[in-house]
């Protein structure tokens, strides 16, 4: 993992969905689960990744984007082992290679029915969303929410700020200062450099839109609702294959339809009841392909 | 009693370690053992210990150069960028030359660079007698702002583009321009072969070379040097020049050794951690070589820790920053209770 596993992002979400399906196998006496984190140089990851796969575990995975390369290079000396990967939609079957899952979430989905909250939400009409890199699901989640937001209420104005960075605490917290400071009265972001958007908000009074992972815990008094990543099905459903002895070539989608994608409200915020209504509508209306959520 | 400060330094840093290893319920003689597994415990654990020893020499040694020199180069990290950023930019400009061109072209690309980058640090210096301690630190900044606009920018890789994804990397490097490999299955490369002969030349440079013997000088009493002639400024700035140039080397050896693509993070902290492995080896260029590894060891051994024991990574953040400032608070300990010796003797 490139962060640590309650990084409240990314990172967590797979490490809760671990937990989760440890939990639904007995506990450590049904499955044995280690985890390495703060992975942040490709280099130290493609290590770890070779010594749990000369281990034997039954399923590796290498959760970032950027472990892709070098989980292309190990897959081909272990072809008992299974691999995953994620987010990302390639197998690497076109390469001969058999034995690599990939994992994607369409974090659009819940972009969007987040972006049709925030416009329920936003007193001003003014919305801040706190990127980090125009890229993979940061990119399409903003997109989403984006267009969840304008197809919800027309004058409503998103400012959108990309970082440039994954993991910087302070110009997340910079971005939220200037978004609150433009008049924002609701705000979101992704990754796990969120931490210190969701402290502005908390500090402003605004109204905090998580996602990746369930961000409640982080301020119970600011965080409305979050889009969860849930990744046990998916994680159950490769060992289940790797059991069979199929060690690879799925790409699996995480979306609201399949249950991948969750939306999350913080019970402690009353919600309004219109609001929550809207978010159903949206959230069927991409379900059922009425709604498209990029744009 | 001396020569073993580092090593006592060492070993109470990790006795801190394993206090904070009983707070977690870890028994620290387990986490240890894992340790030193998964640093020396098998053929790929060597390969990897090595791997990254290999920065951290060539780092170490423009270490020993500046310190010897008397200048402070904090810039590592940044020289480390720019010498990558130089060898990737050099293998993919010219990808159908041939291995004896592109290999060799990439390494000196590095140097030059990264030389270069200390080099301005070193000319402030010299010139306006700017603090190298800001502007090497300073430096740092510019490159990694400078690699973040490149690699999203100009030198991205075309498929990350096609892909959406838009990691912040180069395009691969044409393998005719990879360091051979040593052990099949490993990342360990001829780099690790090429930082110890290194090693030998700046000894070589440092003690049996007039021009080694004078940044010798300026380090040891500038005033001196300076009332023997020397040219001071000039030799300053050559240390840091020569300093930025072996970090720059790294960059460069990382890039065609291990990564064989120019990717954010490339400097991995060894901009300083080779600061820790040059005072180690007591700024000498042959002690480099076991600090080095030494503090590869400790790299690699503490994230096989963390899988074996499952402890959290700021554990082994934490571990790793008691190692450096134990080994850096002993040699400060070190020079003041040689001042305080100096200060005390009676003068002719």
């Amino acid at each position: 993992m490139p962060s640590a596993s309650n990084d409240g992002a990314f990172s967590q979400s797979m490490f809760d969905a671990l937990k989760a399906v440890q939990a639904s196998m007995g506990g450590e006496a049904g499955m044995k689960l280690a985890v390495s984190e703060g992975m942040v140089q490709v280099p130290n990851a493609a290590a770890a990744i070779r010594d749990y796969a000369q281990q034997g575990y039954d399923l590796v995975i290498a959760h970032g984007t950027q472990y892709g390369n070098s989980l292309q290079e190990i897959a081909k000396d272990f072809p008992n082992i299974a691999f995953a990967w994620g987010t990302a939609t390639d197998t690497f079957a076109d390469k001969g290679i058999k034995n690599v899952f990939a994992y994607n979430p369409r974090a659009q989905e819940g972009g969007y029915a987040l972006g049709v909250l925030a416009a329920k939400l936003s007193k001003s009409g003014i919305i801040g969303v706190c990127g980090p890199v125009e890229a993979g699901d940061a990119k399409t989640y903003v997109d989403g929410f984006k267009k969840g937001v304008t197809d919800t209420k027309k004058d409503a104005k998103v400012n959108v700020v990309y970082t440039g960075s994954f993991s910087d605490v302070s110009l997340m917290a910079a971005a939220a200062e200037t978004h609150s400071k433009a008049g924002a009265d609701v705000l979101t972001g992704s990754s796990q450099a969120v931490v210190g958007a969701i402290g502005v908000a908390k500090d402003k009074k605004a109204i905090w839109l998580g996602t990746q992972a369930l961000q409640t815990a982080l301020a119970p008094d600011t965080v409305g609702a979050s889009q969860v990543y849930d990744f046990s099905g998916v994680v159950k459903e490769m060992l289940a294959l790797s059991a069979k002895g199929t060690k690879g070539g799925t790409a699996f989608e995480l979306s609201l339809k399949t249950g991948g994608l969750k939306i999350v409200y913080n019970d402690k915020l009353s919600i309004p009841a219109d609001a929550k209504a809207a978010v159903d509508a949206a959230m069927k209306g991409i379900i059922d392909g009425t709604i498209k959520p990029l744009p | 009693m001396e020569a073993l400060t580092p090593v006592i330094a060492v070993l109470l840093a990790l006795a801190i370690g394993a206090i904070m290893l009983l707070a977690l319920q870890v028994n620290p003689a387990t986490a240890y053992a894992a340790l030193a597994d998964g640093a020396f415990g098998s053929t790929f654990a060597v390969a990897q210990t090595l791997v990254k020893a290999t920065p951290l020499l060539l780092v170490g040694l423009g270490i020993c150069i500046a310190f010897r020199g008397g200048v402070i180069n904090i810039g590592g990290e940044g020289q480390i960028i720019v010498g990558a950023l130089a060898t990737t930019a050099f293998t993919l400009g010219f990808p159908d030359a041939p291995l004896l061109v592109l290999l060799p072209g990439g390494l000196i690309c590095g140097m030059l660079v990264g030389g270069l980058w200390g080099g301005i640090a070193g000319v402030l210096k010299a010139r306006f007698g700017v603090n190298e301690i800001l502007t090497t630190i300073m430096m740092n900044a510019i490159a990694v702002q400078l690699s973040n606009f490149l690699l999203r920018g100009p030198m991205i890789d075309p498929k990350e583009i096609v892909s959406g994804t838009l990691l912040a990397q180069s395009a691969r490097l044409p393998e005719t321009s990879w360091l051979p490999r040593l052990i099949p299955q490993t990342l360990l490369h001829a780099g690790a072969i090429f930082a110890v002969v290194m090693a030998v030349l700046v000894y070589v440079l440092l003690w049996r070379t007039v021009l080694g013997y004078r940044i010798r000088a300026v380090g040891l009493n500038a005033d001196a040097a300076r009332y023997a002639g020397i040219r001071v400024p000039v030799y300053q700035a050559l240390a840091l020049l020569l300093s930025g140039a072996l970090a720059g080397l790294a960059g460069a050896v990382e890039v065609l050794g291990v990564s064989h693509r120019m990717m954010e993070g490339v400097s991995g902290g060894y901009g300083f951690s080779g600061i820790v492995a040059a005072l180690f080896g007591k700024l000498h260029p042959l002690g480099a070589i076991p600090a080095s590894v030494l503090f590869g060891s400790l790299l690699v051994g503490a994230d096989k820790m963390q899988r074996a024991v499952q402890v959290p990574s700021a554990l082994i953040d934490a571990l790793n920053g008691l190692v450096v400032l134990f080994v850096v608070g002993s040699d400060i300990l070190v020079r003041r209770r040689a001042q305080r010796r100096r200060e005390q003797e009676p003068h002719a």
